[in-house]
């Protein structure tokens, strides 16, 4: 499952995307808009056919390295409150050390290398400012 | 030739736009039309060194040769997902 999506992430829903007979282990990453000197949301900007293309090619490559059994990657577009999910990633692999290493390589690439980018939505106009 | 020129972020708040089309000879090349939108709209070139350039959703290097009705996007650093 790769996704970029307006509408709030199924954290099950990826989960179950990824449940094969011959994974003994999945990690479910979530990255969450965290409470920020008064951030009340982030908003995530994304060029779309971009995005969708090179998360296929990062899960293949991640598949590839990690010998993994499935991975989906869904990540959230428009406007996300303080406390809401931004990201899911899911891996399952035989053993949990692939999938533990998978879902934080996986990560890494996902801030390197997706065009996404995301602007802080403060309680007052004037504090909006970009977020790295 | 015409070519799609695509804005994120905050190059799209510098020129006030989501894109526009850019007309030109053939044989144009990435980086040429990069200097052509840079020396339009010169707020641009403070980032040109963190620039990244697409076309047709792929990066390119900036000796691409571009077509009619490509893509061009020009993309501010990423950073997406968590911190």
């Amino acid at each position: 499952m790769i996704e970029v999506r307006r509408a709030r992430i199924d954290l099950e829903a990826v989960v179950d995307s990824v449940r094969r007979d011959d994974a003994g282990a999945i990690v479910l990453f979530v990255g969450t808009v965290r409470s920020d000197e008064r951030v009340k949301a982030l908003d995530y900007e994304v060029y779309r056919p971009m995005a969708i293309k090179s998360l296929t090619a990062l899960a293949e490559r991640a598949k590839d390295k990690f010998g993994l059994t499935d991975l989906s990657i869904v990540h959230r577009l428009g406007r996300v409150p303080v406390g809401g999910d931004s990201v899911a990633i899911a891996c399952a692999a035989v053993h949990r050390a692939e999938a533990f290493a998978a879902c934080a390589w996986v990560m890494d690439e996902v801030k390197r290398i997706v065009p996404i980018w995301k602007t802080e939505i403060a309680d007052h106009p004037s504090r909006v400012r970009r977020r790295r | 030739m015409r070519i799609q020129v695509r804005l994120f972020a905050t190059y799209r708040e510098i020129v006030g736009s989501r894109g526009f089309t850019w007309s030109s000879r053939d044989g144009l090349s990435l980086r040429e039309l990069v200097d052509g939108v840079v020396a339009k709209y010169p707020r641009l070139a403070d980032h040109r060194d963190t620039m990244l350039l697409a076309v047709n959703h792929d990066l390119a290097a900036s000796d691409r040769i571009l077509r009619d009705g490509d893509e061009v996007a020009l993309l501010p650093p990423v950073s997406g997902g968590a911190r």
